[in-house]
């Protein structure tokens, strides 16, 4: 598959979603007109519309302030700059992406953003210090693969979506345990729209996570190909796999953004549905894209990783605890 | 009738495949010929680096005429490449020559120290990275749009067609590299 015919490939893929998500909503909204109320059907319907078109436009500074990601100042952090725009040229991409920054001991890396001209990437400040430039590079071009194809549209709309069908999935709940049903519907009925208000929040996220997982494999393989140079990809997974930081901001709803899943400790606490199995992560686990990454190219990963210096030390970032030296880096006290 | 209406069917399938073959193979052109766009930006910048490259040693060392002249020659014949193998050449003789006056520009302390030498020395190293960068891209679309262009059926089609090999921004493995001449140095 040439990048073109993958691109269009994923964007069938999110026609796809977004019809079948379409479809969800349609069928819910049904739902709640028939057993509660017409009207309340098409209010819900209206608002659900409403609620996902907000989200869309909003959804670029929405993640922003979710991931705590800063936007950069023309000079700062200058090396690292130059290191995301030779992989965009790497990767043919028209635009660079705009640099952000999260101050986070943990070290992770996002991509967000509508359209490639329009996107970001976000890296924490422990990826920084963590990462020597070889594996660095293999983060931010995996990041950039993602962008390249589409991911960032197909997540997002997959996001908001899921964000939408809950929304009505509880409504429609809600006004059935407290309004009570109307007319003409049969204690069959209500409980199947029990059961579907119950299940659709589930369905679509399971939709988003298996979306979300195949595309972390995908990008592994952009990022291999962008830099040509495969294990470097899987080095730095391997360092990712080591660390054992958790991300401050950890939050379920973009958790498909980072290049490791920020939550698994997070979900793995919390009881019920989510903990049962895998089904719900977003991200394969490292050493199956680990794997992946060396049956392609056609190495074995070292014992020991390399004891480069983190990239942080070689563009001469002040050490120190994250939060100060990267106040230091923003200009703030 | 139903032979007349099978025939009819096989030669509209056969068209929907010859238009999206066609497409196809123009798709891979454009990616291949922005990704020699991409490196062209690049070898421009780096090229409009050199004059002011060369004044600045010139103002510590203006007796090294020798290297400047090979400079400013190497970055002409850069600038007048006209394919891809021949810009990756002539790109490599420029880099030689760089290293020599950067070779020239370690005897002067004072050179080394100046901001503006400074700042002209790190464009040139970003610059070379992103022409690596370009070229890796660049020549992963012509290794797609050749492959294309060679496999069975658009081989019979490609050429009729006005769809010709594309060349690699590499000077290793260009056979068509033409042979270094020492008749016209005077």
């Amino acid at each position: 598959m040439t990048l073109q015919e993958q691109i269009r490939a994923n964007r069938l893929r999110s026609g796809i979603v977004v019809f079948g998500f379409v479809l969800l909503l349609v069928v819910l909204a049904g739902i709640v007109g028939y057993v509660l109320d017409v009207s309340l059907g098409i209010a819900a319907l209206i608002f659900a519309v409403l609620y996902g078109l907000i989200a869309i436009v909003r959804s670029r500074s929405m993640i922003a302030r979710l991931t705590h990601a800063e936007p950069l100042g023309p000079d700062e952090l200058r090396p690292l700059r130059r290191l995301l725009e030779n992989v965009s040229i790497g990767a043919g991409l028209p635009v660079t992406p705009e640099l952000r920054v999260v101050d986070d001991a943990a070290p992770n890396a996002f991509a967000a953003g509508l359209r490639p001209e329009r996107s970001y990437v976000g890296v924490t400040t422990g990826l920084l210090r963590t990462m020597p430039k070889r594996e660095l590079e293999a983060v931010l071009a995996h990041e950039v693969a993602h962008v390249r194809n589409r991911d960032t549209y197909l997540m997002t709309m997959a996001t908001v979506f899921a964000g939408v069908i809950a929304v009505i999935a509880d409504i429609g709940f809600r006004s059935l345990a407290y309004g009570g049903r109307s007319r003409k519907a049969g204690v069959l009925v209500v409980v199947l729209a029990v059961i579907g208000f119950v299940l659709a929040p589930y369905a679509a996220l399971l939709l988003r996570m298996s979306l979300s997982r195949r595309r972390e494999y995908l990008a592994d393989a952009g990022a291999a190909e962008i830099l040509n140079d495969p294990e470097a990809m899987a080095l730095a997974l391997r360092r990712l796999e080591l660390d054992s930081t958790s991300i401050r901001y950890a939050d379920a709803s973009t958790a498909h953004l980072w290049v490791e899943s920020p939550t698994d400790r997070v979900e793995s606490e919390r009881p019920g549905v989510l903990a049962i199995s895998g089904l719900f992560n977003t991200h394969p686990p490292l050493g199956a894209r680990i794997e992946a990454l060396e049956q392609a190219g056609g190495f074995r990963l070292p014992e020991r990783l390399p004891a480069d210096p983190p990239f942080a030390a070689e563009m001469g970032m002040p050490a120190g605890s994250a939060s100060r030296a990267f106040g230091s880096i923003m200009g703030e006290p | 009738m139903l032979w007349l209406w099978v025939l009819v069917g096989v030669l509209a399938l056969l068209v929907v495949f010859l238009v999206w073959g066609y497409n196809r193979l123009v798709r891979l052109r454009n990616e291949a010929d922005t990704g020699w766009a991409n490196i062209d930006v690049q070898l421009q910048r780096r090229a409009d680096l050199i004059p002011n490259l060369v004044e600045a040693v010139r103002g510590y060392a203006a007796h090294e005429r020798g290297v400047f002249e090979e400079v400013t020659k190497a970055r002409v014949a850069l600038r007048d490449a006209g394919s891809p193998g021949a810009a990756a050449e002539a790109n490599d003789v420029l880099s030689a020559a760089l290293g020599r006056l950067f070779a020239v520009a370690e005897a002067y302390p004072d050179l080394q120290a100046s901001e503006n030498f400074l700042r002209l020395q790190e464009d040139l190293t970003d610059t070379e990275d992103k022409i690596s960068a370009a070229r890796r891209y660049y020549n992963a679309t012509v290794m797609r749009f050749n492959t294309a262009i060679q496999s069975i059926p658009w081989l019979l089609v490609a050429r009729p067609l006005g769809f010709r090999d594309k060349e690699f921004f590499s000077a290793e493995g260009d056979v068509s590299a033409p042979e270094v001449s020492f008749s016209t140095a005077t």
